[in-house]
């Protein structure tokens, strides 16, 4: 393939990369970067042995040199479910709201280009964090949050050093661009009614690609010989601020001089500048493998630094008083994946994978924001090889623990969150 | 030897197994109290916020069957106050029609909820009412003959004759409220002496305690000086510069840390209180004090913080009878303040991502007469005393609903087709407000019907109540 072909297909990814895709993950962590990874439970940290490398284990990418240059890129598409039970005193016992039907399709591309026998150039763009909740239509909770697309679009340069036949390391960027859009209700009191009413809501964007951050990673990767391979991976955490605006919407609620008296303080009909702040934790991967010929068994164990989203702050700098800071209190937390691949022959291989992934959220901070639970996931997959070529398929299968607030919620809104969500992938790839 | 080792073992087994076997019984409850035990809201007493009383609440929450209620026909006796306009200025009056009717003033038997709106403790003790006296068209003893209605008997002894399984007794609110709705503390008249408060809280709830083999959970008193009635309006004007000039009483200049209650909210718009040099100012000061004109209380409007410390004293002597007075008697202390102080200083928390607060008309909590809560103040005090009484009890009584307090039917819009009639607390509405917890003015209560002189009716009435009541000195 020719340099204006390579071109073509990494502006192809960035297309890719500019609709809207979004999704939902432990925390709000993705870790759905290659349909092979994913498909052996994402314990690739100590096999990356395809592009995905870039993200579980950069300086994997060190023993793929004589693959020649690699282009890869493909999508999952996360198809997630939650119902919502209340509890008393709000919204009270027997109450029930579910999230609207959404597929999200995080994509991944990634070029892997050998310098030399030592250097190995990789280049990804990823969705390492998403978010996406929206619920039914005047639902319970529609003052906390009604709708939200949070995501984290990761452009990562890396560069692969081969130390000795049997160690690699890497350093890399990461280029973040992050977005926020968040939809809420505003719920007052109508001192006529007595009562709680509708005044209006407010929608709050962040500016396309204009909200940046740098982070950096760095990774380990070692052949122990005896078919033993073992790996570990470091990636920053990444400080964003983000700005954009607020747009406010009024609902009339039929009494005309309170609708004037709300209108007097919240500046409906109107843009007004917004700034936020998000704390995308770091994340540390180690892990160890084992293969021959026909078998690829691997075990790995994940930290995410959580503790650092403790807060979302909304300011609006020309409206002090109607800027928030919504409480998250998010803890480390420690992630288990475990992956097989049995090659039947040349062409086809079989995956199978499990992991387990601890939730950073505390019960207080579950909200319609994002409602956690410590999940369990079982994922299967199929590889592909033909000549230059190969393609990979998997599926992954995520079981939430249902966890209720516990009468300890931030925002007044108790209840029991049940949640399911289906992956699904295809990578394609291509060497030279 | 073993035998009557074992004998106490299992003796001291017995009482371990009592004691951790807690639990309340919910089959008769009855709740003794004042108007905020009935319900009363916006000035008046109605079935609508008669249902959402606390009593009613945690009777509802309990499962007790049949908690019968003195409900009112809408618009309520008095005619409840409404918003009539919220802006330039809020205008809250009573429209001039019909009160309500009493709905089911045959119930045989006496009311599970005795709450009495105006009633101290002294009422409690010893005032009766005649629902005969009522229906003839006296308004000399309304709420007493509205919920009483036998002529003889006083809530405490209607209580007692009940022989309930739980009480609840939240008595002493207007043993102080009188000192700020008049806007002056004076010994006697709008606020009870601290002794007499001591002996007549023991001899009622040693009556309960006695005749009755009740759980009894009694409930403080909040601070008073922190109601919208009082907070709402700032003693000062401020002027388009941002500076403060203070309102004029008539003791002077008033401080910025003086109150000045909603009743002075008509007398302002007439130009009363306002420094000269405002627009509107007619040169008068606020009243400060309550006068008494030809046998009728015309109350201050102004709390001064030397005032205010003598109510909140007060009130504080009074928590403190009604603490000890339960610890020696075996009933819980349901503290009021721990709810009351959070919503006041704005730190109460949210609702489905709701803030309440105090603040009059938008908080959501106080009513349109900014002394009492309505629905949703007297759904959280509900909220508040079921987990009390789940901790102190070890039951398990679920939680109110607040959501459909917050938004009945769950529908939160707001009906389009009830927009206000037409377009400041009205004169009228502070008067209403003033006759319900008129204060008790030597020689002898005006605006309410005693049956007798005190000693009298302590002598007589109360003798079967006090027969072997364990009293507490």
């Amino acid at each position: 393939m020719s340099g204006m072909n390579r071109k073509q297909l990494v502006s192809a990814a960035a297309v890719l990369l500019l609709v809207p895709t979004l999704s939902w993950g432990a925390g709000f962590a993705l870790f759905e970067h290659g349909n092979k990874a994913m498909a052996m439970g994402g314990a690739f940290t100590a096999v990356a042995n395809d592009p995905s490398a870039v993200y579980w284990n950069p300086a994997g990418l060190a023993f793929q040199n004589d693959k020649g240059v690699q282009l890869m890129a493909g999508a999952t598409f996360i198809m997630a479910g939650q119902d919502f039970t209340g509890e008393s005193p709000y919204p009270g016992a027997g109450y029930t709201a579910s999230q609207k039907d959404q597929t999200f399709f995080p994509p991944h591309a990634y070029i892997v280009y050998p310098i030399n026998d030592t250097l190995t150039f990789g280049f990804g763009t990823l969705t390492p964090f998403g978010l996406g909740t929206w619920w039914e239509e005047n639902f319970a909770g529609r003052f906390i949050s009604k709708r939200v697309d949070l995501k984290l679009y990761d452009f990562t340069p890396t560069l692969a050093i081969k130390v000795s036949d049997q160690v690699a390391v890497s350093v890399g960027i990461d280029y973040a661009v992050g977005q926020i859009d968040l939809t809420k209700g505003i719920g007052l009191i109508n001192p006529y009614t007595q009562r709680l009413a509708d005044v209006g809501q407010v929608h709050m964007f962040t500016d396309g690609m204009g909200n940046t951050a740098f982070g950096w990673n760095a990774s380990i990767f070692a052949k122990l010989g005896s078919g033993f391979t073992a790996g570990v991976v470091y990636r920053s955490q990444i400080d964003m601020d983000l700005s954009g605006d607020g747009s406010f919407t009024q609902y009339p609620t039929g009494y005309a001089d309170y609708d004037a008296a709300v209108g007097a303080i919240i500046p409906f009909g109107q843009k007004t500048p917004l700034k936020t702040k998000i704390k995308f934790p770091d994340f540390l991967s180690v892990g160890l493998a084992w293969q021959n010929a026909a078998w690829t068994v691997s075990g790995q164990v994940g930290f995410m630094g959580w503790s650092s989203f403790q807060d979302l702050p909304i300011n609006f700098p020309q409206h002090p008083e109607l800027s928030t800071t919504v409480e998250e209190g998010y803890k480390d937390t420690t992630q288990y994946r475990l992956g097989v691949e049995y090659r039947v022959n040349p062409t086809w291989s079989l995956r199978g994978g499990l992991l387990y992934d601890e939730t950073p959220q505390p019960r207080e901070s579950m909200s319609p924001l994002l409602g956690d639970g410590n999940r369990t996931g079982y994922s299967v997959g199929l590889g592909w090889t033909h000549g230059n070529m190969w393609v990979d398929v998997g599926d992954l299968y995520l079981v939430f623990d249902k966890r209720s607030t516990g009468g300890m919620s931030f925002d007044g809104y108790e209840g029991s969150y049940d949640t399911s969500a289906n992956l699904f992938g295809v990578t394609f790839g291509v060497k030279f | 030897m073993k035998r009557a080792l074992f004998i106490c073992t299992l003796a001291a087994l017995l009482v371990g197994l009592s004691a951790g076997a807690q639990s309340a019984d919910f089959t008769r409850y009855v709740a003794l109290g004042d108007s905020l035990t009935a319900g009363f809201s916006s000035g008046g007493l109605v079935q609508t916020f008669q249902q959402g009383s606390y009593p009613a609440l945690l009777a509802h929450q309990a499962g007790t069957p049949d908690f019968e209620q003195p409900l009112v026909s809408e618009p309520g006796i008095p005619v409840l106050l409404s918003l009539q306009a919220l802006l330039p200025n809020p205008v809250i009056m009573a429209p001039d029609v019909a009160p309500g009717q009493p709905i089911n003033a045959e119930y045989p038997a006496p009311y599970n909820n005795l709450g009495v709106p105006g009633a101290t403790l002294y009422d409690l003790l010893y005032t009766t009412g005649d629902i005969m006296n009522l229906l003839a068209g006296n308004q000399d003893n309304v709420m007493h003959d509205l919920i009483l209605r036998d002529g003889e008997h006083t809530a405490l002894q209607q209580a007692i004759g009940l022989q309930p399984t739980f009480v609840t007794m939240w008595i002493g609110n207007n043993d102080i409220l009188g000192a700020a709705v008049y806007g002056t503390p004076v010994e006697g008249v709008t606020m009870t002496p601290v002794a007499d408060f001591q002996q007549m809280y023991q001899t009622a709830l040693g009556a309960l305690a006695t005749n009755t083999s009740a759980d009894i959970v009694v409930i403080t008193l909040p601070d008073v000086a922190a109601i919208p009635f009082v907070t709402t309006v700032k003693p000062y004007i401020t002027l388009p510069d941002g500076s403060h000039v203070p309102l004029i009483g008539s003791n002077g200049p008033l401080p910025e840390d003086a109150y000045v209650t909603l009743n002075a909210a008509g007398l302002l718009a007439q130009g009363y209180g306002l420094p000269p040099g405002i627009p509107g100012a007619n040169g008068m000061p606020l009243p400060e004090d309550i006068q008494i004109v030809g046998g009728v209380p015309i109350p201050g409007v102004v709390l001064r913080p030397d005032e205010v410390a003598i109510i909140r004293d007060r009130t504080a002597a009074f928590n403190n009878i009604i603490r000890d007075t339960a610890a020696a008697l075996g009933a819980k202390v349901f503290d009021i303040n721990d709810l009351f102080s959070s919503i006041v200083q704005g730190d109460f928390g949210v609702l489905g991502g709701i803030t309440l607060n105090a603040d009059f008309l938008t908080g959501g909590i106080f009513s349109y007469d900014g002394v009492h809560p309505q629905a949703i103040g007297y759904g959280l005090i509900a909220m508040s005393l079921i987990d009390f009484v789940n901790q102190s009890y070890g039951t398990s009584i679920p939680q109110v609903n607040m959501f459909q307090i917050l938004c009945p039917g769950g529908d939160c819009a707001g009906p389009a087709d009830s927009q206000a009639v037409h377009a400041v607390f009205s004169q009228q509405a502070a008067q209403q407000l003033q006759q319900v917890f008129a204060p008790r003015l030597p020689p002898a209560p005006t605006a309410r019907r005693a049956t007798g002189t005190h000693r009298a009716v302590r002598s007589d009435h109360l003798l079967k109540v006090q027969k072997g009541a364990h009293r507490v000195q």
